[in-house]
C-alpha cells in the first residue's frame, strides 16, 4: 500500500499536496517560427513589394556610389528618350510634370555677398553690382585657345571693368564671323560654322578673365562637348504588348545631353531658396507621353555628370547650350509658331538642368529612396548664338517614383528668363547694338560662388 | 504628280481628290490633337495645306502613321480575307484652339409616355422569361417529370 501510494505520489501530474507553482517557461533566446512574410516569387502584389523591398535594402547596403550606379541602373526596359532640345509642341509642361518642376520666370534675387573687404554695391541691382579684385592667376584647366588676359592689379577698381569684358566679348565675336576667313557653311551646319566657335571663345575668355575675381572659377574644370546622363521613373503604366501584358510598371525616362560647354566646380553652389519651400504649381498631364511625341527604346540605363565619380569636381556650375539648327527661330516664324520659340529654350534649360543636378545627386549617394538633404544648384544658358536665355534650377527632392511621391510635399524649381539678344548685328568689323544687360547677367552668372569664398 | 526639277513650276492642285475623315480616338489623345483617317498617298505636307487651305484651321504639327489591315479573315472558301490599310495622321492645332470629338449618340430625354412604355416593356419581357424557366417551387425540375 506505502509502495502503491509511494508511485502515485511519484506518477506525475497529480501532485495534489505539493503546491509548486510549475516555474514560467524561460523566454526563448530566438524565436521557435520563421517569421511569417510574403513569398518572393510568387505572382501577387505582396510578392513584388517584398522583392522591390529586397532591392531597395541592396542599393541602402551598397559600399560605394559606383556600386550604387550599377545596381540602380541594371535592369534594362524600354524607356522614353526625353529630348532637352525638342521640336515637340508644348514640351516644357510635359517636361514639368514629368521632373516635378515649378518654372518660375525671371531670375532669383541675388544676396549681398559677405566679404569684408568689399562696399558691395546694392545687392539687387543688375548694373554696377561688382565682385572685389583679386590677385590670383586665372588658370582654367583645358581651355584651348583661351586668350591670356593679364590679371588685374591688387588694389585696382572693385569693380570688374564692363568696358573690357565688352572688349572681350566683341573681339570673340568679330574674330568668329568677321577677321576670320571661312568658307560657306555646309548644309543645316551653321550653328558649327559661327555660333558654336564663338561660344567656346567667349565663355573661356571671360572664365578665364574672371577667375582672378572668383576662387572657384580658378579651381573649376571647363568641359567641351561633355555627355550628360539621368535615368528615372516616374509614375505607372500598365505593360500593352508582349509578354509582359497586364504588369503595373513605373514609367522610366532617359535623358541623354550633351551641352556645348559645361563648368564643373569642386565646391556646391549655394541654395537659392530653402529646402521646403512652394513657388507654385507642378502642371499634371493625365495623356501618357508618348502623346507628345515621345519614344520608347531599351539601352544602358546611364547616369552622368560628365566625369566620373571620382573626380574632385563634381558639383556643377554652369552649362551652355547651343541650339541645333532644326529649331531656329525664322523657322518657326515661318511656321507661324512664334510661341514655340520659347517653349524650345525653357525645355531645354529645364530637362538638362534636371538630368545634370539629379545626376550630381546620384554621385552623391543620394536616390529616389534616399532623398537629398540639401538642395542641388546649377546655371545653364541657352544660346542660338544670338539670342541668350538664362536659367537656374533647384534640385529639391529626387523621389519622383510612384511610391515615393506620395508624401512628398517638395518640388524642384526652376528660374527662366525670356531669350534676349546680345547684339544686334555684325557688319563690316563693327558690332552693333551690343546688350550689356546680358553680358551682365553673363558675368554674374560666372562669378556665383558659395559665401565661404 | 510630275517630278519636280528646279527651276520648275511650283506644284498646285486645285481640287484635290482626297477625303479626309476625322475619327474618335481610340486612345484619349491631348486637347489639341484631332485624329483623322487620310487617302495613303496624302504627306504631311499635303495634310497641313488640304486643312489650311481649304478649311482655315490652323495647323501647328502633322504626324502620320499608316495602320496595316490584318488579313487573318477567312471567308467560305476558306481564303484568307484582307482589311483595308489606312493611314492615320494625328493634327495638332494651332493659336492654343482644341478639339473634342463630339458625342454622336447622346441619350435622349424621355418624356412619360415613353417612360412607361419601357416600363411595360421591361416587365413583360421578365414575366416571358420567368414562363421560359419554370415554376421556380419545382427546383429546376422540368415539367414533363412527374406521375
Amino acid at each position: 500500500m506505502a509502495a502503491l501510494g509511494a508511485r502515485r505520489v511519484l506518477r506525475p501530474g497529480r501532485r495534489w499536496f505539493s503546491e509548486t507553482v510549475p516555474a514560467a517557461p524561460s523566454a526563448p533566446a530566438s524565436p521557435l517560427y520563421p517569421p511569417v512574410v510574403a513569398s518572393i516569387t510568387a505572382k501577387s502584389k505582396a510578392a513584388k513589394s517584398r522583392r522591390l523591398q529586397r532591392f531597395n535594402e541592396r542599393v541602402h547596403a551598397a559600399a560605394t556610389v559606383e556600386e550604387k550606379l550599377r545596381l540602380y541602373g541594371k535592369l534594362q526596359r524600354p524607356k522614353y528618350m526625353v529630348y532637352p532640345q525638342t521640336f515637340a509642341l508644348n514640351a516644357d509642361l510635359w517636361y514639368r510634370s514629368f521632373t516635378k518642376t515649378v518654372l518660375v520666370p525671371g531670375m532669383p534675387p541675388r544676396t549681398p555677398a559677405a566679404k569684408p573687404p568689399v562696399a558691395t554695391a546694392g545687392a539687387t541691382s543688375e548694373t554696377g553690382r561688382a565682385p572685389e579684385p583679386r590677385a590670383e592667376a586665372p588658370g582654367d584647366a583645358e581651355a584651348p585657345g583661351a586668350a591670356k588676359i593679364p590679371e588685374p592689379s591688387a588694389g585696382a577698381a572693385p569693380y570688374p571693368d564692363i568696358g573690357e569684358l565688352r572688349s572681350l566679348a566683341c573681339d570673340a565675336l568679330l574674330q568668329e564671323s568677321f577677321y576670320q576667313n571661312k568658307k560657306r557653311p555646309f548644309l543645316y551646319r551653321d550653328q558649327d560654322h559661327t555660333p558654336g566657335p564663338f561660344l567656346t571663345q567667349l565663355v573661356s575668355t571671360l572664365a578665364a578673365s574672371l577667375s582672378g575675381r572668383n576662387p572657384l572659377l580658378a579651381a573649376s574644370s571647363l568641359d567641351l562637348n561633355p555627355e550628360v546622363n539621368y535615368y528615372w521613373h516616374h509614375g505607372k503604366e500598365v505593360v500593352v504588348h508582349g509578354h509582359r501584358k497586364g504588369r503595373v510598371d513605373p514609367v522610366r525616362f532617359q535623358i541623354d545631353d550633351n551641352p556645348h560647354l559645361q563648368i564643373r566646380v569642386p565646391k556646391q553652389l549655394p541654395e537659392v531658396v530653402p529646402l521646403e519651400s512652394d513657388l507654385g504649381d507642378v502642371p499634371v498631364i493625365d495623356h501618357k507621353p508618348s502623346k507628345l511625341p515621345l519614344f520608347k527604346k531599351q539601352y544602358e540605363n546611364k547616369v552622368f555628370i560628365g566625369s566620373k565619380v571620382a573626380d574632385p569636381c563634381c558639383y556643377g556650375h554652369t552649362q551652355f547650350h547651343l541650339l541645333p539648327d532644326k529649331l531656329k527661330r525664322e523657322r518657326f516664324i515661318k511656321e507661324r509658331l512664334e510661341d514655340q520659340i520659347e517653349v524650345v529654350y525653357r525645355s531645354n534649360g529645364i530637362a538638362s538642368l534636371f538630368a545634370w543636378t539629379a545626376a550630381q545627386a546620384m554621385y552623391q549617394g543620394f536616390w529616389n529612396e534616399a532623398d537629398v538633404t540639401r538642395p542641388f544648384v546649377s546655371q545653364a544658358v541657352v544660346t542660338d548664338g544670338k539670342y541668350f536665355a538664362f536659367f537656374c534650377y533647384q534640385l529639391n527632392t529626387l523621389a519622383l517614383t510612384a511610391e515615393t511621391i506620395e508624401n512628398n510635399p517638395r518640388k524642384n524649381i526652376c528660374w527662366a528668363t525670356d531669350s534676349k539678344p546680345l547684339y544686334d548685328v555684325v557688319e563690316n568689323g563693327n558690332v552693333k547694338g551690343f546688350n550689356d544687360e546680358v553680358l551682365l547677367r553673363l558675368v554674374h552668372f560666372l562669378l556665383n560662388r558659395p559665401k565661404e569664398l | 504628280y510630275p517630278l519636280f526639277q528646279r527651276g520648275g513650276p511650283q506644284l498646285r492642285i486645285f481640287r484635290p481628290n482626297f477625303f479626309m475623315l476625322a475619327v474618335r480616338p481610340g486612345v484619349p489623345q491631348p486637347e489639341d490633337t484631332v485624329q483623322f483617317r487620310v487617302s495613303m498617298e496624302m504627306t504631311k505636307l499635303d495634310i497641313r495645306n488640304y486643312l489650311e487651305r481649304i478649311y482655315n484651321v490652323p495647323v501647328a504639327a502633322v504626324r502620320t502613321r499608316i495602320q496595316y489591315g490584318a488579313n487573318n479573315k477567312r471567308n467560305h472558301r476558306n481564303q484568307r480575307v484582307k482589311k483595308p490599310d489606312y493611314k492615320v495622321a494625328y493634327v495638332q492645332l494651332g493659336q492654343g484652339q482644341t478639339f473634342q470629338f463630339p458625342n454622336l449618340f447622346p441619350e435622349k430625354e424621355q418624356d412619360a409616355e415613353t417612360r412607361s412604355f419601357d416600363d411595360f416593356r421591361d416587365k413583360y419581357m421578365e414575366k416571358e422569361k420567368q414562363k421560359e424557366e419554370g415554376d421556380p417551387r419545382r427546383g429546376g425540375v422540368p415539367d414533363w417529370f412527374g406521375l
